[in-house]
């Protein structure tokens, strides 16, 4: 059965690097999307699904990347490439400087810090109009880099998972788990857990900060709400939730199955789109917090690289 | 070590706020011997295993172990030291199986890691259910896994805090000689429990909490025939 | 701008920010008996208190009588809303970790604040009842904020009132200390978390009806109050109630006064920062509630 699994993949990645070659535009342009869903969620996952802390403003990393990178090829004609690497540096800076006092908090304050934080970074955007263009936004240079982007987003999202995979099958992975399952038990047990803690806050950071400058290099403009709204974070999570927290393919089955929902549904229903993602979220809060591949592990033990 | 003593609690004293839980609290432990620490609830016992381990920062007084001071280092520092302890409500880590349980708390390279665990499990007989998750354990198999647990990184000085509490007695004698055995191995060990005979057959040395304060001090008959303990524990 | 700032200028913003400070305490308070009781993050918070305010536009729209007088009829209706809510919904994560209340509350959120688009549509609502301000010495002040405060403050009060002299006020603290012990004390909890939802709903539409006369109405309007009163229960000390009074007073001063020293797109920004730097520095609250 491993092997099977093992065998589909590389052929999976195959397709998926040759499907630009017959894609329409709107192909190319809902794969980026998922891409980038995938990658979110999954960097949600490494900290708090594996840590417990609930970042609920995570979001904050993507908008901080997307803006920096935004800001180096705009005003600084750097190559989106780089520029959008710069984005994950400047998302894990941000990480370092606020993760050390936050991460100190417990359960719902770190939560509620972390959507402060959001909103903080969201207002300090609009307030250095000079460097970012405040309220009206920020315009890069015209360039249609839909096919690289897929790529970048593409590996993004298979960094972040592998990435996953390292860590999970690990016992780095165990030591994040133990900050969840019971911290005091885990400091008692030589485990460092402020170290770890950090080190799962940073790695969290970085891919949203990177795919925050590709999102921005994609969609060649953004603005202060575009880039730092809660529902992102929202639907990052629920995603996660959704495909199983904690697990590797989790938040990957997640970001898939609802991206792939939300778009049928959007084409569809736009009135209802927003009232029907409020009955996911209710759905899946209430009736599966431990997400498919959660209680399917559980049920069935499936070992920890599922 | 200092006088030859492992571990020493000098004048420790915790309060919340007007509360004071430990009360200038000494004492000191030789190595490779068994204590007790005994005293009615809310003496103290556990917030001084806290202060001990760094789980709680003491008010006044220090702590040393080994001729290093220990009082007001991190928790995994203190259990780096070579402290390891169990907690009155058992604390296994419930997602994670039985054998994960083990290998997380070591930094031993991942094969003689794996190797001990299972040594370990095998000791207690929870060997077949090393992918069982912890949390589906029952309540003897949890003790059990918290109880190897703390071996994993071979500590000097083991405090248990109740190691006897909802234990059947098949398990309790194991547990017995199991702790007997560790002693014999050069350990030094300090326990709370409240199960009178698990103290008197084991502890060669007790001490006396009650309201935060050392009352009494000494081996086992003479801490039953003490009137001070038998006051703390029966009537005021 | 290097205007001279005077005294009055001063008591001037003292003023105004006592009278919207009275406002944001009471809000929060609703938000503090939820996370008291419940352990529930409420961030649908803010659009109870939207709705409220759509309820005073619409009695005034449609009937033409005072706006005030709307909170005979917003206040129940939202303390039934808040009940069905807590019933069907909301019953399921009390006591649960804080991502699952939430996102339940963020559903319910949306859910809500698209229905209000869907139905008043987004286009900007006002109610234009109260305008001008009486002239007390050199100090203005504006008619619409003065009676909302009046309100607030009498609401305010019945509130604490309850909360003090009454049984199931009491029973409400008592559960807010520990649920456990309240159980025991044959204390229906579950009925306990029905009516604290519910007047912690009245207590949010109260404000939308009291702020509808002085501030645009439209859908979204209710995020900054859901962070200002997170704001407030944390200056105050979460599980605090005297505290969120402090804390909502202390917000109006410290936002009025920043908007004479600051820009008002950086006054804006003061609420969010001030939460932050609290959490980092004294999460505990500025009378330090539990830590919990």
């Amino acid at each position: 059965m491993r092997w099977a699994i093992l065998a589909a993949l590389p052929i999976g990645l195959l397709l998926l690097a040759l499907y630009p070659m017959v894609a329409t535009g709107y192909g190319i342009q809902f794969m980026l999307q998922l891409f980038m869903w995938v990658a979110l969620a999954q960097s949600w996952n490494l900290i708090s699904g594996l840590t417990g802390y609930v970042s609920f403003g995570h979001v904050a990393f993507f908008g901080t990347g997307a803006y920096g990178a935004a800001i180096l090829v705009s005003k600084h004609a750097w190559h989106w490439v780089p520029a959008s690497l710069m984005g994950g540096v400047a998302a894990v800076v941000l990480a370092l400087i606020i993760g050390y006092p936050c991460l100190r908090l417990k359960g719902p304050y770190f939560a509620i810090a972390m959507l402060g934080l959001n909103e903080v970074m969201r207002v300090l955007v609009s307030y250095f109009e000079g460097l970012t263009g405040g309220g009206s936004g920020l315009s890069l240079p015209t360039l249609h880099a839909s096919r690289q982007v897929y790529y970048g987003m593409g590996l993004a999202a298979l960094a972040i998972t592998g990435v996953a995979h390292i860590l999970i099958t690990s016992r780095v992975g165990l030591r994040f788990m133990t900050i969840r399952e019971d911290e005091i038990a885990a400091e008692a047990m030589g485990i460092n857990t402020a170290r770890y803690k950090l080190f799962a806050f940073l790695l969290s950071a970085f891919v949203p900060g990177v795919v925050g400058g590709l999102y921005a290099r994609d969609q060649g403009y953004i603005e202060p709400i575009s880039v730092f709204p809660l529902l992102t974070t929202v639907t990052m999570i629920v995603m996660a939730l959704f495909g199983g927290k904690g697990t590797i393919w989790g938040p990957v089955l997640g970001a898939v199955t609802l991206f792939i929902f939300q778009e049928l549904v959007w084409a569809r229903f736009l009135y209802l789109h927003q009232v029907l993602f409020g009955a996911i979220i209710v759905v899946v809060v209430l009736l599966m917090p431990k997400g498919i591949l959660g209680i399917l592990q559980e049920r069935y033990r499936l070992p920890r690289w599922v | 070590m200092r006088d030859g003593h492992i571990l020493e609690v000098r004048d420790v004293t915790k309060r919340f706020g007007g509360v004071r839980a430990v009360h200038r609290c000494s004492f000191a432990l030789a190595p490779g011997k068994i204590y007790g620490l005994i005293g009615p609830n809310g003496s103290g016992k556990t917030t001084l295993f806290n202060c001990i381990t760094g789980l709680t920062q003491r008010d006044e007084g220090e702590i040393h172990f080994k001729e290093e001071r220990i009082d007001g280092l991190r928790p995994y520092q203190v259990a780096h030291r070579g402290i390891g302890r169990t907690f009155q409500i058992i604390r296994v880590f419930p997602e994670l199986t039985a054998l994960e349980n083990l290998l997380v708390v070591t930094r031993e390279a991942f094969d003689s890691a794996r190797r001990k665990a299972m040594d370990l499990l095998r000791f207690v007989t929870l060997d077949r259910l090393q992918n069982e998750y912890a949390g589906n354990l029952s309540y003897g198999q949890q003790k059990l896994l918290e109880f190897v647990r703390v071996l994993m990184t071979d500590p000097e000085l083991i405090l248990l805090d109740e190691p006897a509490a909802g234990v059947n007695r098949t398990l309790l004698n194991e547990l017995l000689a199991a702790i007997t055995r560790l002693r014999d191995q050069g350990k030094t060990i300090l326990i709370v429990e409240h199960d009178m005979k698990v103290v008197m057959a084991l502890c060669e040395q007790v001490f006396v909490l009650d309201h935060g304060e050392k009352i009494a001090e000494g081996p086992p008959a003479a801490i039953q025939a003490d009137e001070r303990v038998i006051e703390a524990y029966f009537g005021r | 701008m290097n205007v001279a700032i005077t005294p009055t200028m001063i008591g001037q913003v003292i003023i105004s920010g006592l009278l919207a400070g009275a406002l944001y305490s009471m809000v929060a308070l609703g938000l503090a008996l939820i996370y008291g009781v419940m352990r529930v993050i409420n961030i649908a918070h803010g659009t109870l208190l939207m709705l409220g305010a759509y309820t005073t536009f619409w009695w005034f729209r449609l009937l033409g009588i005072n706006p005030y007088l709307s909170l005979l009829v917003a206040l129940p209706l939202m303390f039934l809303l808040g009940m069905l809510l807590q019933r069907t919904l909301v019953t399921r994560v009390v006591d649960a970790p804080e991502l699952s209340s939430l996102l339940l509350t963020f559903g319910i959120s949306i859910a809500l604040v698209n229905v209000a688009q869907l139905a008043f549509t987004s286009d900007v609502r006002s109610v234009e009842f109260l305008t001008g301000a009486f002239l007390v010495g050199p100090f203005a002040l504006s008619k619409s904020r003065l009676v909302s405060f009046a309100f607030a403050v009498v609401i305010t009060v019945l509130a604490f009132w309850f909360l003090q002299k009454t049984k199931l006020g009491k029973a409400i603290r008592a559960t807010s200390q520990s649920s456990e012990v309240a159980m025991v004390c044959g204390i229906n909890v579950q009925r306990i978390h029905l009516y604290a939802f519910g007047i912690a709903s009245a207590l949010a539409a109260a404000g939308g009806s009291l702020v509808a006369v002085i501030v645009a109405i439209q859908p979204e309007m209710g995020t900054v109050y859901t962070f200002k009163s997170f704001l407030v229960i944390v200056l105050g000390g979460a599980g605090n109630y005297p505290g969120a009074l402090l804390g909502g007073m202390l917000l109006g001063l410290v936002e009025q006064l920043s908007s004479l020293f600051l820009t008002t797109q950086v006054s804006e920004a003061v609420a969010y920062v001030l939460l932050v730097l609290v959490l980092l520095l004294r999460p505990t609250g500025l009378l330090g509630g539990r830590a919990r």
